[in-house]
Order: structure tokens, then sequence, then C-alpha cells
């Protein structure tokens, strides 16, 4: 089923995502998604996250796809200009490749090449725009397409920005240029998401809450100081300082927010940042993994 | 005006070294006001060049005068370069490079041309534009989002924003400040607007401007 | 809004502007330049500017009465600066200039009398190139310098240093020689081109009351003179002054130390009214002389001999219209007992064997313009011509009449175009200005106990140290020693703007850049920061300093250490050591970067920035413009791999280190 069947279903969409290979070797990539395949509606495919130089997203996708995957195939604006991005997404779209997340991205200084040139010669908003003129069968300069791609498009927002009236001043642009689905940016405090979808539920947008599990104290810490948009309240922090099984708690301050927000949004991408593992006790332990896989 | 700061001592060295009697150019105009390519600062070189290369014991004399332009033929017309074997050019990229059209030698940058700032005070200045050729500044209340922002987005902020600065860690976040002061303004519906991708091929085509001819000139 | 004072660039044809010390000295001395000499420690320059204007510093520094420290805006904060005194530090310290003889003119000038008019205006001929021969009765010269001023307050070899030099420029000298006796003036108008009588007052006559005949009655001047010379006058024990001035309060103090164990000054003015300085007379007061004020003398008593005096109290000496014209209520009388009276009442032209015009009072009566008395040629100034005054007006006078001589005999008129050119002057301290200032007590001179001093003639005040003269002379506010804008250079960048404290650079006049001269003191924030070298200071500039670096550097050693170091940091020997060659400054700011890397090239070994003090600084935003310059200095050294080269000494000079620990120690206390 693909993810834009899942929305429309209308049941509880999760997805999750995989970190292409620094090199060609793909075989740990295909291993996670492996583990993840039936338990979660799509994979995310991140595009040299962090300004960190990796293999293409594009041929992961591939490589995805022809596992029998569903991939979200994740398009900054940092590494190529126009022209790059628009053949690269009618690349994927000919591979098959149907969600597109359109992200601006960090900037090449926080990376690994913090040398490098940072194109951003679109940002996130113009790109959503650019990829709905693809999908009317045009190319961003007018120019008529031969095949038009399919495309279910995606975003992101970051509810709890600081200051946050710009961030979702932002998140109504992106809508305006065509995105469909949003995931957020990690959050934690269910009242605080809360009133963000009290906000997102004016427009005709899926949202996915972004869920990043906490497997230590200190993790949760470290993200509070160095992770702009995420906070993660107090009382959890403690939460994980008292545990004797750090990691367990976390997987169930996952699973009680997800309980928590089910029914105000329409599912969670759940990042693992190297935990893949735990994706699917995540998901257990939400009592989610039966529903997927139906 | 145009922000300049001087390059590191060893690499102008390095581009002076083979010469025997060098003229240091200074420019009275930006560069002097970015306390870099005035009258003192060529002082300063001279005695900090002569000084290094009296150590390595090479014996290249060095001389020193200022333009009050150097980005003006008229100007660089009267420059006497007779006796010199090489030319420094303390003034910004455009300098240099006028400076050299003009001249039978060699002419070197000792500045590193910077940005289009405005002063912050003393010995402070900011970048506020990036001469892309087709201004944004009416819609984003007078602050550049191209040269501001690290990224140069043109919609609102990116997921970096921190407590209203930018994930750089080196400045506030340009969007941010937008926003607030369209807010201001009371016209916060400005931020709405979705601002197209840039026009860079201005940049292409305003490689020089020409007004002198017919129905040009003002 | 008061039209700012701009400060030009020199050369500029606004006009001069002076400081309002400079502007209140009649012979407009630089005071602040020579000030800001001393301050560096620079003796020598400090008494070459004074020569400039004024050939008697060492007299000047000693006697002067002083209008220049009325005029010191540094009253509005606490004290005027000690200005006579610091002169007399740069005659004490200072080396007077080797004299250059100018070539020889034709013209001649006889100078009837060699008191300091005389002397100033034979000093500014001879200078001119002209030939001057001074005529004096008595047998040396120095007029009331040397005859009526007592040792005490200016001593003969302090006063020779002033004439010794004036002399040096190839001046005649005639003493004991008196003018329509022994000379007649006719013969000198016939030998010289020019005649110039500054005869001052000589006579001293006593008032015509009964029994002012009597033996033991004296006047002051014979009485001055004659323990001027060291003769012993015979006094008795108990001595009379009357008079109220400050000729009164030196016989008064004279009399004391030629032996009289009481004297009792009488005065017809009130304590109010007393023309006498008021240093005088405490200093009087302290070395025992009693005075009686408002008393008017009406007969000396005795048969044969001095007994004592009588005198009526008045009750009024002015009028309304300010004229000398004295009541008393003779129901009031009182006698003074005492086997010597002196009067000391006042002097009084004595030039009647001259020939020349007199005024009813019997002063030379002169063409106030011309200086001429009588005949084409003949000329008279100084108190002979306007009665009695103070020495810096004698002199000034006696600048003058050499200028229009000069004028007259040579046709050239700069001379006297240069004292006459007008100058503005600059107005008080600005209130925000002074909140920015700190306060600072005037440097005390040591001087003698006064019942030490009345036992001999020698000098009471006995001058500043080097080092307390430079303390003092840092309290000069430096007023118009600062910026001075060359337009044609300045880039516009508003720098100097940026760093003033006081707000002095503005560019709201007539849209170019501007120095309020008013709110300046010199502090050099905008100078050394200014990327045009637009601005330049009058003081301490880098032509000035990269003089003295260069003599500093005069055949360096293998390791020489070359110390730039704040004058107005107490003694640092200490921190830099002995071996540092030390140039003192007014503010490291002074020394640019490029300064440092010439005196590296000149033999300096090794820089060093000393004295760089939050304590001590007296700069509100000099601090942290120093810091950057010494940041930046060390980042251009460590680029050339010469991070040695350059150093700071940090540590506070034990003076301030020790008032901070005793602070601490108080602070412990409580």
């Amino acid at each position: 089923m693909s993810l834009r069947d899942a929305f429309e279903s209308g049941r509880f969409v999760v997805t999750s995502e995989v970190g292409p290979p620094k090199g060609t070797d793909v075989a740990e990539m295909l291993e996670t998604a492996e583990l993840l395949r039936g338990r979660v509606d799509a994979l995310n495919v991140t595009d040299n996250q962090a300004a960190v130089m990796r293999l293409c997203t594009l041929a992961a996708c591939v490589h995805l796809v022809n596992a029998g995957h569903e991939p979200v195939y994740q398009v900054t604006c940092r590494d190529r200009n126009r022209l790059a991005i628009q053949s690269d997404i009618l690349g994927a779209a000919s591979f098959g490749i149907a969600n597109v997340l359109a992200l601006t991205g960090d900037h090449v200084v926080v990376g690994d090449h913090p040398e490098a040139k940072a194109v951003f010669d679109l940002e996130s908003v113009q790109l959503l725009e650019v990829i709905e003129t693809l999908t009317k069968g045009t190319d961003f300069a007018g120019k008529e397409l031969h095949g038009t791609p399919e495309l279910y498009v995606g975003a992101v927002v970051t509810p709890d920005a600081v200051p946050v009236k710009p961030q979702l001043a932002k998140f109504e642009k992106k809508i305006e240029a065509g995105a469909r689905y949003f995931q957020t940016q990690a959050v934690y405090d269910p009242e605080s998401f809360k009133s963000f979808m009290e906000l997102a539920r004016h427009f005709d947008v899926k949202v996915l809450a972004g869920i990043v599990v906490l497997r230590s104290a200190r993790m949760a810490s470290f993200m509070n100081r160095n992770i702009p948009g995420i906070t993660v309240p107090d009382a959890l922090i403690a939460e994980l300082e008292a545990s004797e099984d750090p990691t367990r708690t976390g997987i169930e301050i996952a699973a009680r927010f997800i309980n928590d927000v089910r029914d105000v949004c329409d599912g969670v991408h759940i990042m693992a940042v190297g935990a893949e593992h735990l994706v699917p006790e995540v998901l257990e332990a939400a009592g989610l993994a039966q529903e997927v896989s139906a | 005006m145009i922000v300049v700061r001087q390059k590191p001592v060893e690499e102008i060295c390095s581009m002076v070294a083979r010469h025997r009697n060098v003229l240091l150019v200074g420019c009275n105009t930006c560069a002097a006001v970015a306390l870099a390519g005035g009258e003192k600062e060529v002082d300063t070189l001279i005695e900090l060049l002569k000084l290094t290369m009296r150590r390595k014991g090479e014996t290249t004399e060095f001389s020193g005068c200022v333009l009050q332009r150097q980005c003006e033929p008229e100007f660089i017309e009267h420059l006497d370069d007779r006796v010199y074997d090489a030319i420094l050019s303390l003034g910004c990229g455009a300098g240099v490079a006028l400076l050299s059209e003009s001249a039978d030698k060699p002419v070197y940058p000792a500045l590193d041309t910077l940005f289009i700032g405005a002063s912050q005070g003393f010995a402070s200045w900011r970048a506020e534009c990036s001469a892309c050729g087709k201004c944004v500044l009416g819609q984003t209340a007078g602050i550049c989002p191209v040269t501001r922002c690290a990224k140069g987005i043109l919609n609102g902020p990116c997921g970096g924003v921190n407590n209203g600065q930018c994930e750089l860690g080196d400045r506030p976040c340009a969007w941010v400040e937008i926003y607030d002061r369209l807010e201001t303004l009371e016209r916060p519906e400005d931020f709405k607007e979705i601002i197209q991708p840039k026009d860079n091929s201005v940049k292409t085509t305003y490689n020089k401007l020409d007004l002198s001819g017919e129905g040009g000139a003002r | 809004m008061n039209t700012p004072r701009v400060q030009e660039e020199v050369g500029s044809s606004t006009g001069k502007l002076f400081a309002p010390c400079r502007a209140a000295c009649p012979v407009h001395i630089n005071v602040p330049g020579y000030i800001t000499a001393i301050g560096e420690g620079r003796f020598t320059d400090a008494l070459e500017t004074v020569l400039e204007r004024n050939p008697l510093p060492s007299v000047c520094g000693r006697v002067c009465l002083r209008p220049c420290e009325e005029g010191c805006r540094r009253c509005q904060l606490d004290q005027p600066v000690a200005i006579a005194s610091l002169k007399r530090a740069a005659a004490d310290h200072g080396a007077y200039p080797a004299v250059l003889r100018p070539r020889r003119r034709p013209e001649s000038v006889a100078i009837v009398g060699g008191g300091p008019a005389g002397l100033s205006a034979a000093h500014d001929l001879a200078e001119l190139g002209l030939g001057v021969t001074i005529f004096e009765s008595k047998p040396k010269l120095g007029g009331m310098l040397r005859y009526g001023i007592p040792n005490y307050r200016l001593p003969d070899e302090a006063l020779d240093r002033d004439i010794d030099h004036i002399l040096e420029y190839g001046i005649e000298v005639e003493t004991g020689v008196k003018v329509g006796t022994d000379i007649a003036m006719d013969e000198l108008r016939e030998r010289f081109d020019a005649v110039l009588v500054t005869a001052g007052l000589q006579a001293s006559r006593p008032l015509p009351i009964p029994g002012s005949d009597l033996p033991g009655v004296l006047t002051a001047l014979p009485f001055l003179a004659d323990s001027a010379c060291g003769e012993d006058v015979e006094l008795a024990e108990s001595v009379i002054v009357i008079g109220g001035g400050n000729v009164a309060m030196d016989v008064a103090r004279t009399a004391r130390r030629q032996g009289a164990k009481r004297v009792d000054l009488i005065c017809l003015e009130s304590a109010q009214e007393m023309p006498a300085s008021d240093e005088e007379i405490a200093e009087a007061e302290l070395e025992g002389v009693r005075i009686h004020c408002s008393w008017g003398p009406r007969e000396v008593l005795g048969e044969d001999k001095v007994m004592g005096l009588r005198v009526t109290r008045c009750t009024s000496v002015f009028d309304v219209d300010k004229r000398f014209s004295p009541t008393f209520n003779e129901d009031n009388v009182q006698e003074f007992y005492g086997g010597t009276v002196i009067f000391a009442i006042g002097q009084g032209a004595d030039v009647a064997d001259l020939g020349l015009p007199l005024t009813q009072r019997g002063a030379i009566d002169v063409d106030p313009l011309s200086l001429t008395a009588g005949s084409d040629r003949c000329y008279a100034a100084g108190d002979v011509v306007s009665g009695p005054t103070k020495v810096i007006d004698a002199i000034a006078a006696g600048k003058r009449a050499a200028a229009l001589i000069y004028r007259d005999l040579t046709g050239v008129s700069d001379i006297i175009d240069e004292l006459d050119e007008e100058h503005a002057v600059l107005s008080k301290v600005p209130d925000a200005m002074g909140q920015k200032l700190e306060t600072r007590r005037r440097v005390e001179m040591e001087r003698v106990e006064f019942y030490d001093a009345v036992k001999n003639f020698d000098e009471v005040e006995l001058g500043y140290t080097e080092y307390e003269a430079a303390r003092e002379a840092q309290r000069c506010l430096s007023c118009t020693t600062g910026a001075r804008l060359t337009r044609e250079k300045c880039a516009a960048c508003l720098t100097c703007m940026r760093v003033c404290p006081h707000g002095a650079p503005s560019g709201e006049v007539g849209g170019y850049l501007y120095f309020d001269a008013d709110l300046c003191h010199a502090c050099g924030a905008c100078a050394s920061q200014c990327p045009a070298h637009a601005i330049q200071l009058e003081g301490c500039n880098d032509a000035e300093l990269q003089r003295r670096v260069d003599r500093c550097l005069f055949n360096p050693e293998l390791d020489t250490t070359l110390a730039f170091v704040c004058g107005y940091t107490p003694d640092l020997l200490d921190v830099i050591g002995e071996k540092a060659r030390i140039i003192s400054v007014p503010c490291l700011l002074r020394v640019s970067e490029a300064a440092v890397l010439d005196a590296l090239q000149s033999g300096a070994h090794r820089v060093v920035f000393s004295g760089c003090n939050e304590n001590m600084c007296r700069f509100p935003n000099a601090m942290p413009l120093v810091a950057a310059r010494v940041a930046r200095i060390k980042s251009l050294h460590t680029e050339i791999g010469m991070e040695d080269a350059f150093d700071v000494s940090g540590e506070e000079p034990a003076e301030v280190a020790a008032q901070g620990e005793g602070v601490a120690e108080g602070g412990a206390a409580s």
C-alpha cells in the first residue's frame, strides 16, 4: 500500500527512516529496512543528512524499491540547483518512487565538508512549488514534460521552534505551495503538540508526529542543548535518570506519547537515529504493530 | 560600502617576495573606512613587510601612497609607479582589477573583499547586501534574507532556528528578525506571500553597466 | 546652539585658538605646550617653548602673579594647574638652549634700564639681529627683579640664569651709567637708531606727615635694594611697615630677616581691599608679621629718632566712583611703638632728567599706539609708562616696544602683526565632559618651614622635583593641544566620532566633520584610530614620536629594549627593567602599530608597552583601545614569527598596588 493510500485509508500511519551508507555497501541499509518491513508504511531516505556526504538518496531509494519497500525520497536544497533537483526528482519518479519530502537542508558548515559551496538556489517552500509544477506536466521554466511524475509531497515543521510564530507562518506557506502531509521535528510534550495540531487541523493536510526514542537522560539533555526545536520536558529527563533500564523507559515514553496523541494526528514518524532495532519495540509497546501489518 | 580585510602577512609576502621594489597603494574610500586600506594601514603594512623581509634576508624595498579611490581610472592616472616592479593594492577587488589594467607590472591584492556592509559602530560592520541584482527588501521589512540568512532562503526561517539564533550560531536568524519587524510595522500579511526563486540571470546580465549611451545617460 | 570652536589644521586662515591660560598670559606663552612637555618629562623642550614667548622663565616661574592660573579650565574641576611653578621646573630641570646668533643687522637700539621690560625688549631685538646696548644705572642688570624682589623669593642665581641666556644674543651692557646724568639722551639718540626707555619706577617716598624726616624712617626701595645686595640694614627691634601691597609684604618679610623681632604692618585698606596677593599676605603672617588693616598714618612719633607711629581709623578708602579718597574717624586713634618706620606706599618714576614729556603723575607720556615719547625713534615702555604693574606685564610691554621698534626701523611688521593677531579662546569645560574627568589635587611644592625661613634670605619655595613636576603637569587638561583634522585626507569613516569619549568630533556642521575644541582634551583616541592619518595631535604626534624614538635608539645594543610607558603611571623602572630605554607618552594610544614595527627595525631588540593601568588612566575610552592595539600588534608579530619582540608589562606599579592593598585592608576591617 502506498503512503498516500495509507493516509487516505484514515488509519494511523507509521513511517520511519534509513540513512544511506558512506560508501557503496548498501547491505546494512537494506538489513535495517528488512527489520522494519511490514511494521511501517514508508521509509524516509535521508539526503546527506546533517550535511554529511553519503551515497546518493536517489540510488538508495532505488535499492529499496527493488527490495519491495515504500521509500520517501528526501530532497534538500543544499547541494543542488533547480536543474539538478528537478532532474533527480524526474529520475526518482521514473523508478516508481512516488513520495518526496521537501526540505531546505542543514547548512554545509555543520557537516563534514564545511568549505563546500552551499547552493540553496531554492528552499523548501520554493521546492514544493517546483515539485507541484512538475506534477502538472511542466518543468519550472514552463517547458512541457514527456511523462509527468505522480508524486505525493510532504514537508516538515518544527512545532516547538523558538520563536514559533514565524515557523507556523512558514508551515502555512508550505501548505499553499503544495505540501500534502507533514512530518514534525521530534516532539515530547503532548499538550504542546495538541495545541499545534489545533492549528494544523484548519488545513487539509496530514500530520505525522515526530518521534525520537530517548535512550538516556544524557541524550535528552544533549538534544535540548544542541538540537534546535527539540524540547524534552524536565519530567521526562528525571524519569530517565531514575530508571534502571533507561532504554526501556525511553521506549515506554515514546509509546505513551503515541497513545496520548494518536487521536489528534494522522500518524507518527519514528526517527531511529542509529537504533532502528528499537522501532519495532516502540510500535509493540504502543500497540501499533498489528495495525500496520494488517 | 565594500568591507575588506587584510590578508595574512605570509600570503602577502609570498606574492611580493620575488620583487625588489614594491609600491603599496591604499584606497581612501571603502577600504580606508573599513580600517584596512587607508594611509595608516599602508604605513603599518610597509613596516611589517620591511621587518619580515629583512628577517628572511631579502632586500625588497617598500613604499606607499594612497589614492582617493582605486576604482577610478582618473585617480589611477596620477599614480607614478615607474621605479617599482610590483604593486600591492590595499583596495577592494575592483581596485586591484583596475590598477592591474593600467599597470605594466604585477598588481597583487593585500586585502580580501568580504561584503557590502554597513557600520555597526566603531570598527564593526555587518553584511547587508549581496548585490544579487533583484532586491527583495521591500517584502522583507528592509532586512536582506539573501545576505543575512546563512542559507539565503526567501520564505521564512528554516528548522535550524534556535531561540531566534541561526543554526550556525554566529548571528540572529534573519527570518525571525524579518517576521518581528513585519509585525512591528503591522504588515504580517507580507510574510505570507511566497517569494519566487531568485532570477539569478541578472547576475550574468549585469556584468557591466553602461549608462553613457543614448537614452541611458541620466 | 553656540557655534562650536573648530580646530582646523595648523596654518589655516581661521585665526588662533588659545587655551584660557594662554589667552590670560600677557605674552601668550604656549602654556599647554610646555605643560604637556613637562608631563612627558621633556623639560628642555618645555623650556624652549616658554622661551619662545618669555625670555625670563626662571624669574616668572617664581614671582609671576599668574593670571594664567585664573584662566585654567581645571578651576572648574578642582584647582588650577600650578602653571608658574611648572615654568620654574622647566627652567630648573631643562637646559637653556644654545643661542644661534642671527645675522647682525645694521640697526642699533639703546635701552635705558635693565629691568624686565628692558631685558625682554633687548632679547627680542637682539634675536632679530639688531645691535642692542643696555644702559643700567645700577651695578647689575635686573632692575626690580634684582633690587626690589627679595632673594628669598627670587635668588640672584635664578635671575642670572635668565639674564645670562639673554645676553648670549650678543647684547652690550653698560652698567653704573645713569642716562640723563652720566650720559645725555641726545647722545644716545645720535649714537643709536632708536632709544627705548624702560627705566621703571625708582622713586620711593615717605608720606608727608609729621616726623617722616626723623632718623629711622626708611622707604621701601632703598631698603629692599640694600637687603638684596646683602647689606645689613640697621633696624630697631620693632619695625613698623606702612603699605598694603606686595612690596609692603616684601619689606615686612625682609625686615624679619634683617633681624626685626616684631614687625607691624599698617595699611589703609581693609583686609578685603588689600592689593597684595593672598599668598603673600598669608606667608607674611606665617612669618610673624602682624597686619593691622584700616589705619591711616598721622604722625611718626619721636623727638630725635623714631619712637612709633600714630594712626587713625580709616573708614573707607574709595569713594562711590572707586576713586582713591580715604575718609577717617579722627576720634579713633592708636599708637604703635617701634624704632623704625618703613614706607612702602608705592613707587614713582624718576625720569625728569631725560627730558621726555611727562604725565601729571610723572610717568613718561607716550603715544599709546607707537609707544614713541616726544620724538621719533625715542620709545618708552613698562612701568615708567604705565605705573606699577606685574612683572609679566612689563615683559609684555618690552616685547611690544621691541616689535614696534623693529617695524619702524626695518619696515617689517611681521612681529607686531603676530603680537596683535586676534585669537579665539576656549570656553569652559562643558558639564558633560567635566563629569567624565577625574579630580586630582595639586601637587604641593616643598618649602622651607616659616620659622626657619625668617633666619636668612635663602629661597623659601624649593621647586618641584622632576617627578613632582611631571605629576603636576599631568593634571593639565591639554586644552587646544588635541585633534587637528586635515579635511583633504579625511575619508569620513566617522571612526573618530565613535571613539571620542566627549563627542568632540561631529558631523553636524555643513556636512563636514569638525572637532569642537571645547570638548577635546587630547586623549588621542581619534588620531590613534584614524585610518587616513587625517587627524594629528598638537602635542606628542607621529612625527614627534618618531624623533624621540630615533633619539632614544641612537647607538642601540644587541639586546636593547625600548619601552613605551604611559606618562601617567608612576615610576615603572622595576617593572620594565633598568636596561630598557624609555619613552614616556601621554597615552600608549600615541604609539601606532607602525611605530612599534619601525622601532624594531631601527635597532630595538624588543618593544614593551608599559603602564596602561585602570587605576591611573585619566582618559575615559583609552584602555579598551590600547588593549585592542596590543592585541593587533601581538597578532602581527605572531604572524611574522616575532612573538618575543613585543610585550606588555601589565603589573601595577608599587605605588598603585600599595594603594589597592590599603583599600583591601580597610574593607576587611569594616
